[in-house]
């Protein structure tokens, strides 16, 4: 009974404190309630009334000016709130409002910040709620509010750009965020581009137009900083090795995409541009075209050595390197070889030409075999400096050895280009901020495991970025996907999927503090309980698996934030031709047999009006 | 077209040079334009913003640069040699300046990109044999180097997207968008401009290499064009 007489007391002396500081009151509520409603963290009313502050002094100002007090300017606030009660009373209510806003509505806010802020923490905690359930719905709803919030930032016209001032990339705008600090937009330093990233995220959950955004951003402050002289200009390079007619509509919009962002070129390999396998240096040109080919184990070791001799010779040969497949072909006949070796100093090659000679037919028929099936696209001219973008289609799933030997070899020449450059004596290969977008690459990695791209592409200075639709996808074995993941140290992007676990353990765990209390009969909660400190994981992989489309999380540094993705909206694109996707044959056809030349109707009669006709030569 | 000179002024308008003279001067008054003698030979005139804004055309103003004069007034001359010219007019050819493809790129002019001084259109249905097909005008006063002038040449035969369209309309494997290049060589041109037609090979035969016109040259100082 005394026990319920002090409640009430204390209630009503709440409520009298409560209605005593009504504007504050007021105010406190009703951000409160706004910040509730969008799912803002209180910091952001901190923030709101630290900006109210210039008002506070500048009204604190003109006291001490027209009063001359210091006790008077001391005394204001009170003041203010008598004069405000006075004005209520007369019923001028604007005139209150208006006398007493210059204290209220700081003092408002920030006790508005700290009621919003007690009621996230006893949620936290579990020491608030009338249910039991209460905690539980919610962060529901919270998470309902914030994501509302998000889409409605990314729906207003330039709320959300590119890029920002600073050059960070702007991916979208901030849904959640655990252990990172609360931003309204999401964003990420260009260096963490620059570095290795993993995006993991089924079909149809915005993978592309998340991958298709921080490829324009990292085109646009690549540019940007280029032009600034701060550093290379940027070249994207993305594998695609699913293939199909999805990868030509992606590589599409990437073309437009990367256009609007700056880039002038965006080839498209091995449809509309190709690539010089022969450009690379002779050494290497012999490692891949050997490497091209399969080889068994066994017996077939004897066999891939003489290839690899076979090869050597034909690629080193003194005339210089072949330029072309159809030259490489004609250089596997014996006859060719040992009329290249027949000088008196390359007598040890002339016998290994003569010891080989015998299996020189078979190792021609196998490359002939590999050139046809690898396509145009690798005999061209053409290399990765004539583009700022180039998006490699590979057919891997139509065509699996076919895509794995043009992977290899695109691979090896991207490696080539970053060393070397594009073939300009005396031009370093450093001269582009390389960034390597891998898309199921698992799907072609067999000649080439993702975890040596990795290493290979650290050791040249490249960024690379691996895309997979599930943590299967992203490599062939566990002990190479947690390679690959822990070696994103430019963060790893979370978007819908089924299995999340692995990637989200990634992340960690975090202290949190967990509280028991007394249910004795809803709503009343005993005042007795106990709090604990426990490990919860920084990433609730549930919440990775209800996620909606264009929503993604970013994990960085024993952190997550949640974004709400800006999709990148470009011109429309032109009604293409109907040209059906490719075939591995066709693939490997000739790329584009060229036109007839059409003859052209004779203009001399109209130049000749025009400018006069021309003297006989 | 970046400014005309009083002479040039009065033959497309079809009238006598004082006439043209008065006619600028109106222009003039009403803030429509602006004239001054900026280099040998008669008075220049080019539009104000005022001007600009009053034809619909969404350019930047300002007057013709000092160090293009030259090549302002032979492409101005090539211009009106062309519309001048009965079978021009009977196909209903549309000149389509250097001024308004940059427009179109909005400054996004690359260093590597070279854009020709003009191009001509042709609509699909002319009474002429050439109907449909897109012309590169290029006027050519002092010799480049043969491989520049190569390059140029390639380019121009060799695009296929609209200057400043989206990206997707540039296709590698569409039919080039301009079907000739027409060059209009100075006398001392003429010889490189040849030279490179001759490097190209199979695509030299869409290349055509005329003299400029009467009328093209700056006037030399103190005498007249």
């Amino acid at each position: 009974m005394i026990r319920s007489l002090a409640r009430l007391l204390r209630m009503l002396l709440a409520a009298a404190v409560i209605v005593a500081a009504a504007p504050v009151s007021l105010v406190a509520g009703g951000s409160a309630a706004l910040a509730w409603r969008a799912g803002w963290p209180p910091g952001r009313l901190y923030r709101a009334a630290l900006y109210c502050v210039p008002m506070l002094a500048v009204w604190l100002a003109a006291t001490a000016v027209a009063t001359r007090s210091a006790a008077q300017v001391a005394a204001a606030p009170y003041l203010a709130w008598l004069a405000m009660w006075h004005h209520g009373a007369a019923g001028s209510y604007p005139v209150a409002a208006a006398v007493i806003a210059p204290a209220a509505i700081p003092a408002g806010l920030a006790a508005g910040g700290l009621a919003w802020s007690y009621r996230i923490r006893s949620m936290q905690t579990g020491s608030g709620g009338l249910s039991p359930d209460a905690a539980i719905a919610f962060d529901l709803r919270q998470w309902r509010h914030q994501a509302r919030s998000a889409r409605a930032r990314i729906a207003a016209p330039g709320a959300v750009p590119l890029t920002t001032r600073s050059g960070d990339l702007v991916a979208g705008a901030v849904i959640r965020v655990v252990g990172h600090p609360a931003r309204q937009i999401a964003s990420i330093p260009y260096a963490r581009m620059r570095s290795h990233q993993v995006v993991v995220g089924t079909t149809g959950t915005g993978k592309t137009t998340l991958l298709l955004r921080l490829w324009a951003g990292f085109m646009a402050t690549g540019l940007r900083r280029h032009a600034a002289g701060q550093g290379r200009p940027p070249l994207i390079v993305v594998l695609d090795c699913k293939g199909g007619a999805d990868a030509r509509r992606i590589a599409d919009r990437a073309r437009r995409v990367l256009r609007l962002a700056g880039a002038r070129s965006t080839a498209i390999w091995p449809d509309e541009a190709s690539l010089c396998l022969w450009a690379l240096p002779p050494a290497q040109l012999t490692t891949t075209l050997v490497d091209l080919v399969e080889h068994g184990t066994g017996a077939a070791a004897y066999y891939a050595d003489v290839m690899e001799a076979v090869v050597g010779l034909a690629v080193t040969a003194p005339g210089g390197p072949p330029a072309s497949a159809a030259e490489f072909l004609a250089r596997l006949d014996p006859g060719w070889l040992a009329a290249a070796y027949s000088s008196a100093e390359h007598q040890a090659e002339l016998a290994l030409v003569r010891s080989a000679s015998r299996q020189l037919v078979d190792v021609a028929l196998r490359f002939r075999t590999l050139l046809r099936r690898l396509g145009a696209g690798l005999d061209g001219p053409g290399g990765f400096g004539d583009a700022d973008a180039w998006y490699c289609i590979l057919e891997g799933t139509a065509e699996v050895s076919v895509a794995e030997a043009q992977a290899r070899a695109l691979v090896d020449l991207l490696a080539s280009f970053a060393v070397h450059g594009p073939g300009t004596p005396g031009r370093a290969g450093g001269d582009r901020e390389i960034l390597l977008a891998v898309d199921e690459f698992s799907a072609v990695s067999r000649r080439l495991p993702v975890w040596q791209l990795y290493e290979r592409a650290r050791s040249l200075g490249l960024a690379v970025q691996v895309s997979a639709q599930s943590w299967p996808g992203l490599a062939a074995d566990e002990d190479e996907r947690y390679r690959i993941a822990a070696a994103a140290d430019g963060g790893i992007w979370l978007l819908r999927t089924p299995y999340p676990e692995p990637v989200a353990a990634l992340a960690g765990t975090r202290k949190i503090t967990d509280t028991s209390r007394r249910l004795l009969g809803i709503p009343v909660w005993s005042h007795q309980g106990t709090s604990r400190i426990r490990q919860a994981p920084v990433v609730d992989p549930d919440l990775i698996r209800a996620l909606d489309v264009g929503q993604a999380a970013y994990i960085y540094r024993g952190g997550v934030t949640y974004v709400q993705v800006k999709r990148l909206v470009t011109a429309p694109a032109a009604l293409p031709t109907p040209v059906p996707a490719p075939s591995a044959a066709q693939a490997v056809a000739p790329q584009r047999a060229a036109p007839a030349p059409r003859r052209l109707p004779d203009v001399g009669p109209l130049l000749d009006e025009a400018f006069g006709t021309e003297p006989a030569p | 077209m970046y400014g005309v000179q009083l002479d040039h002024l009065a033959a497309a308008l079809g009238v006598n040079e004082a006439h043209a003279r008065r006619i600028a001067a109106r222009w003039r008054a009403r803030r429509y334009a602006e004239s001054a003698r900026l280099g040998p030979g008669s008075a220049w005139t080019w539009l104000t913003r005022t001007g600009l804004a009053a034809c619909g055309l969404p350019y930047a103003a300002a007057p013709p640069a000092l160090g293009r004069l030259a090549h302002i007034r032979a492409v101005a001359a090539v211009r009106l040699a062309l519309e001048s010219a009965p079978r021009y007019a009977a196909g209903g050819g549309y000149w389509r300046s250097e001024r308004r493809l940059r427009a179109r790129m909005g400054g996004r002019v690359g260093l590597r990109e070279h854009i020709p001084d003009g191009e001509v259109h042709w609509p699909e249905d002319a009474p002429v044999p050439w109907a449909g097909e897109c012309w590169a005008i290029e006027a050519e006063l002092t010799p480049k180097t043969a491989r520049r002038t190569v390059a140029i040449m390639r380019e121009l035969l060799t695009r296929t997207g609209d200057y400043g369209c989206p990206a997707a309309e540039i296709r590698a494997a569409a039919p080039p968008r301009h079907a000739r290049v027409i060059y209009l060589c100075a006398p001392a041109a003429r010889p490189v401009v040849a030279r490179a037609r001759e490097a190209l090979g199979a695509p030299a035969a869409r290349i055509e290499i005329r003299r400029l016109p009467p009328g093209a040259a700056l006037a030399p100082p103190g005498g007249t064009p």
